[in-house]
């Protein structure tokens, strides 16, 4: 079971018991990320889902809530990037990636956190460009984990 | 001999007193269940004018909800700066309370502003979880609840939530236990220690355990031994200064052990 949470164009299947959020920071009510001018204060959506209370004060790496984690728990970030980003190398990747245990390296984290990891990919889907970070509670447990993060980015849709 | 059966019939003579005591009883309540236009026998009222009275709160307080569904409900909806969220408070390790407020209730503006002075945070039980649960955006005014949340406040905008948890008011509060998935509590409440009140009385009839959850920073930083370390070293009279705690040589550390 799960429920589906959509907003600018992002549709993500929230597996029952975690939480997730769709969001986009003030000042850039009613902007469609494809509109955006250059020059716009505009920020891009965000996407979080973790399986564990998101606290309501995050920021975009997920900072303020990866702290919270316990070495079960496990944070999926997605954010989207402006459209011209989509047509250079490193958002060359098309389709939303999948990580395997080996991707998931301590050094990868945005602000190290001891036993934790962290794992990153850019990549563009409709010619909007992406990156999605994914955090496990716990390094040792990243074989476990793994396949919860993958369970999320299978659910999720990019119009 | 003859003493044990006069203490064996004093026994007998006090138990039938009492069984009779019992029937009397029995007997009374039954009468006054007859009264009030119930017959237990029947299970179901009796006609007449005593049957038809009505169980009614007093004018002013909520109605309980008409069919009580103690299981709780994950909240999905909008936010209020127009994206979409799923708060689960159900099967999850924590305890949840769901305020139920909206933009336009004057009662609601209280909460509104305590929760903007950081009163959420005096939640009983680190462990507990506050949501604040708006109807959706055709019934709400977006732009006045983006002024009366506050940035650390988790709000969504769900009138399915409304319907899911039968809110007859607001502001209505409902206290979620996460490990079950049931409703502990709920009601409506004038003021934000009124709730807080109401909270620590469910959270004890309930044996609820909002003990705080370690997370992975204090387990590893240790920030909450060093204050366990001090707590109990002081218990044993030994404070800051204390000689103990700078040993010079090996004797002095050792001393407990010499004296043996």
């Amino acid at each position: 079971m799960s429920t589906n949470i959509e907003s600018f164009g992002i549709s993500v299947e929230v597996p029952d018991g975690w939480n997730g959020q769709i969001f986009r920071r003030p000042g850039d009510a009613g902007a469609q990320p494809q509109a955006v001018d250059e020059g716009d204060s505009s920020t891009f959506p965000v996407v979080h889902v973790g399986n564990f209370w998101l606290p309501a004060v995050r920021g975009d790496f997920g900072s303020g809530a990866v702290e919270q984690m316990s070495h079960d728990d496990v944070l999926v970030c997605l954010l989207e990037y402006e459209p011209e980003a989509a047509s250079t190398a490193l958002f060359a990747h098309e389709g939303i990636p999948r990580f395997t245990a080996g991707d998931f390296d301590p050094r990868t984290m945005q602000r190290s956190v001891a036993g934790m990891a962290g794992a990153q990919a850019f990549f563009r889907v409709n010619g909007r460009a992406f990156c999605v970070y994914a955090v496990v509670g716990s390094y040792a447990r990243r074989s476990h984990l793994a396949p919860s993060v993958n369970r999320v980015l299978e659910g999720i849709e990019i119009g | 001999m003859t003493a044990l059966v006069i203490i064996e019939g004093v026994v007998i003579l006090l138990l039938a007193i009492l069984v009779v005591g019992l029937l009397r009883s029995h007997a009374d309540v039954l009468r006054a269940l007859h009264e009030l236009g119930v017959n237990p026998h029947e299970r179901t009222p009796l006609g007449g004018a005593a049957g038809n009275f009505e169980i009614a709160t007093r004018p002013g307080v909520p109605e309980p909800r008409a069919h009580a569904d103690l299981g709780a409900h994950d909240i999905a909806g909008s936010t209020i700066d127009g994206g979409s969220a799923v708060v689960s408070v159900a099967g999850v390790d924590h305890t949840t309370l769901i305020a139920f407020l909206s933009s336009g209730c004057s009662t609601c503006a209280d909460f509104w502003a305590a929760f903007e002075h950081g009163e959420a945070d005096q939640i009983p039980g680190v462990s507990t979880r506050l949501v604040v649960v708006t109807q959706g955006p055709e019934l709400e005014s977006v732009s006045t609840l983006a002024e009366l949340a506050a940035p650390g406040l988790t709000t969504v905008m769900s009138s399915e939530a409304w319907d899911d948890y039968g809110v007859p008011v607001s502001p209505y509060f409902v206290l979620v236990d996460g490990p079950s998935g049931r409703v502990a509590g709920e009601g409506a409440a004038s003021s934000w220690p009124q709730v807080l009140d109401l909270l620590r009385k469910a959270v004890a009839d309930g044996g609820m355990d909002l003990r705080p959850r370690r997370t992975r920073r204090e387990f590893l930083t240790g920030s909450q031994r060093e204050e366990r370390a001090d707590r109990e070293l002081a218990t044993a009279g030994i404070h800051p200064g204390h000689a103990s705690l700078y040993p010079e040589t090996l004797d002095d550390v050792e001393g407990d052990g010499d004296d043996d």
